[in-house]
């Protein structure tokens, strides 16, 4: 629905503003790099960018290109090409809109002009994919590497225990850590041979401790969302996931950071809101939908902020030791497994950075959630075309009743917005906030 | 009553799967432990003393019940499966165990157990690579696996035991084999549906008794002579089918199902688990390195559909009808790439996308008639 009212999306933050400046340097960088022939891979979060960033490669990240087709508004046109071409409208709209891109590109001989970045994603010469998160993912670089780019693929494919099976128990821990540990050298064994590089383990470290450095802020910065007012909501979150995705192991990303950092802790201090009365408080899960981030304007306008996120949210396990730093990888992800476990998620970990998502099987974390960050209502986003994300929804509201904790379940998507009414997400919404209300006047 | 035998017999075991095993369990007073998916090795369930059960589903059964703890957007058929369980259908199983096989099936397995604790319960995980390390993990996992089985049984899996259930399997396995072998001729002596109801009665009944099933149904099948005319000959690639309707539907329309892609199907049957060296390395290659499912990765190429081509010619068929539950990634993503594939090798493809119902059944018996119309002319 191009019409939609809520389509552009309002930041509070004066450094989330400031991206508008700092990224388009940043891409044209790339860009001017992408004429001399280096190696570029297209891959996907699940990849650690830091590693990416030791070889000094070239990279894409189709899903992001997904999230950019969905706020341009393209995005249907090239998922319109995929459905034509046998896939499903249920699969994965960041899958199929990049099978539909690719398809236009391949046929044309040069980027579909309504590419949003100029150019179009960069002519890869190998695919990084990752396991982790869902099945669409390796069964995505699968086909386009069948369907239109004969290059070659290596797909990681990390797993986790499940929620009953006790992550601490050093067999247990061992036998995932191994998965990891020889899934990343074999990830590296390929990267050295596609590229010609050897990996630079210093290069590495340097890296992993700036990447870390940004990532402490982005955490504390998110922690200081518990304070009322909230001094930052979620048009500011899903903006400044990017840089630590693009600018890894980069200074400008540690001092993007510490800036957005500094001026939330500024704003708690002066007790500065998003709002002007902050009636309720909101946690978000799922994937946003990226053609209308301005839904996060219109629960605001309505008195509720979204002070806590569930996807993409960085955590704090990547406090590890930096010595090896390939070990460093591994320890991370494990840390962050052993976490996801206590939140009670059959998450698979990743081997990079954010990401958190719904389906909180049986652990109390919820409920320190719920006091820490003052919750009153959750707002849940069941995106049709991705189950791996949306999928556990109903069973998280189920948790959060017990807790008195009501949920609003609505459903669309991330990127096609063919399935977003307007009129009916009001009054959905507009009947969940009085839901709120009543129980306010009640207390 | 006239006892029944062989394909009359698997037949009726449909009408009440769980009929044996409840009273195996009566009488032996071992455990029923209910799976899904063809990844954690029944075998090992068996020779850890418990009493193995493919649950299934009921299609085209409503599934409201499931809605107030999974979402509607999933697999029609784990949402089917999970409603059994809530309409109390499976209390005879006191246990579970869910290999991590689709997204779908693993992330019903924490909300399954959440709200339904069984005595035991397991994940089974299971690697998307074929690797080096992935294979190293797995036959770590099936060492869990039997570990666990083990602690909730208490009896010990010998190699001796494990090999003794092996074979009885893989006696399953040959008997299977010479009955698809009929399916060779045209045309062919048993039908895809008498096939699949065999198929089906396997996974409810312990293999002693499957091999007694299947020689009698081999012994009917044997006698027989070809009737009628030759008719287009059929390969179902696709889901999970777990009930011999869509089969009897395209029967109907004219067609002889002759071979198969699906979980419950050849993949399972078509070679013997190989016990000449270390078990868990045969149970390893059977179970994952040489189990043809989409949820494996098996790299770029349509090369990976080879083995298919193969299948497709030896057992001489004239087209392919490929059945997708709504909501199953692994297959719609395969989906193009091998209607592409088959095009090239000239094989007719049709696909019927469905929500785990077989409805609106007249719609769906229309194109499978124009299929096999367009397969004879
Ligand atoms: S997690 Fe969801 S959005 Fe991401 S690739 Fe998987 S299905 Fe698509
Ligand atoms: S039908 Fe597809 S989605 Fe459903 S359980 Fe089977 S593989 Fe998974």
């Amino acid at each position: 629905m191009s019409s939609s009212e809520m389509k552009r999306a309002k930041r509070h933050l004066e450094t989330t503003r400031k991206m508008k400046d700092m990224l388009p340097r940043f891409f044209m960088r790339t860009f001017e790099r992408r004429f001399s022939n280096e190696p570029l891979a297209w891959c996907m979060v699940g990849v650690p960018p830091e590693l990416l960033k030791a070889f000094d490669l070239l990279w894409e990240w189709p899903e992001n290109f997904g999230t950019l087709c969905a706020s341009r508004l393209v995005a249907p046109d090239f998922i319109k090409t995929a459905e034509g071409d046998g896939y499903s409208p249920e699969l994965c709209t960041y899958v199929t809109n990049t099978m539909g891109y690719c398809k236009r590109w391949i046929e044309a001989g040069e980027p579909p002009e309504e590419s949003p970045m100029p150019g179009g994603m960069g002519n890869p010469t190998m695919l990084l994919g990752s396991g982790f998160l869902c099945e669409p993912r390796y069964k995505w670089f699968q086909a386009i590497a069948t369907r239109f780019l004969d290059v070659p693929v290596y797909s990681s494919d990390p797993l986790a225990p499940p929620w009953d099976v006790d992550p601490h128990d050093p067999r247990i821990a061992a036998h995932y850590k191994d998965l990891l540990r020889e899934d990343l050298h074999g990830q590296v064994e390929f990267l050295e041979r596609h590229t010609g590089k050897k990996l630079d383990l210093d290069l590495l470290r340097e890296i992993m401790a700036l990447s870390h450095e940004a990532l402490a802020y982005w955490r504390d910065t998110l922690m200081l969302r518990q304070a009322v007012p909230c001094p930052m909501g979620s048009t500011d979150y899903f903006s400044a996931i990017i840089p630590q995705m693009y600018m890894v192991g980069e200074q400008d990303a540690v001092d993007f950071y510490r800036e957005m950092y500094h001026e939330v802790k500024d704003r708690v201090e002066r007790k500065v809101g998003i709002v002007e009365e902050e009636k309720y408080r909101l946690v978000w899960f799922g994937l946003p939908p990226w053609f209308n981030l301005g839904f996060f304007n219109y629960l605001e306008s309505l008195g509720a902020v979204v002070a806590l996120e569930s996807t993409y949210n960085v955590g704090d396990w990547f406090e590890v030791e930096l010595d090896d730093p390939l070990e460093a990888i591994v320890e991370r992800a494990w840390a962050r497994t052993v976490r996801m476990h206590e939140y009670g998620t059959e998450a698979m970990p990743e081997l990079c950075n954010p990401a958190v998502f719904g389906g909180f099987v049986g652990s109390d974390i919820l409920k320190e959630f719920v006091d820490q960050f003052h919750l009153d209502g959750a707002v849940m986003h069941l995106t049709r075309s991705c189950r791996a994300v949306s999928f556990g929804e109903v069973h998280t509201r189920n948790r959060l009743a017990e807790f008195g904790v009501p949920s609003l379940i609505f459903e669309s998507d991330m990127a096609d917005p063919r399935l977003w009414s307007d009129a009916q997400i009001k009054t959905r919404v507009h009947a969940f906030i009085e839901t709120l209300a009543g129980r306010a006047a009640k207390r | 009553m006239q006892k029944l035998s062989g394909l009359a017999r698997a037949a009726a075991i449909a009408s009440q799967p769980e009929a044996r095993v409840k009273e195996l369990r009566r009488e032996s007073g071992k455990p029923v432990i209910g799976y899904l998916c063809c990844f954690a090795p029944p075998e090992i369930i068996s020779a850890a003393g418990a009493i193995p059960y493919r649950i299934t589903g009921r299609p085209g059964e409503p599934t409201a019940e499931a809605d107030a703890y999974i979402e509607p957007y999933g697999c029609t058929y784990v949402r089917n499966v999970f409603t059994q369980g809530l309409k109390k259908r499976l209390d005879f199983l006191d246990g579970l165990v869910i290999p991590h096989s689709c997204d779908m099936i693993q992330r019903l397995y924490g909300i399954w157990t959440y709200y339904h604790p069984f005595p035991y319960s397991r994940l089974f995980n299971v690697p998307h690579q074929v690797t080096p390390w992935a294979e190293r993990f797995l036959k770590r996992e099936f060492i869990f696996f039997q570990e666990s089985l083990e602690q909730y049984t208490g009896e010990k899996v010998t190699e001796e035991k494990l090999r003794r259930e092996i074979e009885l399997t893989n006696r399953n396995r040959a008997l299977i084999r010479e009955l698809y072998r009929h399916r060779l001729e045209n045309p062919p002596l048993i039908k895809g549906s008498e096939m699949l109801s065999l198929l089906l009665a396997g996974g409810w009944l312990p293999p002693e008794d499957f091999n007694g099933l299947l020689t009698e149904a081999l012994a009917e099948v044997e006698k027989r002579t070809p009737e009628g005319p030759a008719r287009p000959r059929i390969l179902v690639w696709g889901s999970l089918l777990d009930d011999v309707a869509f089969y009897r539907m395209i029967e109907e329309a004219g067609g002889d199902v002759v071979a198969d892609d699906i979980c419950i199907g050849m993949r399972l049957f078509e070679k013997d688990i190989d016990i000449s060296g270390d078990l868990y390395d045969g149970l390893k290659e059977h179970y994952f390195v040489n189990f043809q499912c989409p949820r494996t990765d098996r790299g770029p190429g349509l090369t990976r559909f080879d083995y298919l081509l193969e299948r497709a010619r030896e057992y001489n068929i004239d087209g392919v009808i490929a059945y997708i539950i709504s909501f199953c990634d692994p297959h719609k993503f395969d989906y193009p790439d091998l209607r592409d594939y088959l095009k090239e090798a000239d094989y007719p493809m049709l696909l019927i996308d469905d929500n785990y119902s077989f409805t609106p059944a007249g719609t769906i018996q229309t194109r499978l008639e124009a299929f096999t119309e367009l397969l004879g002319s």
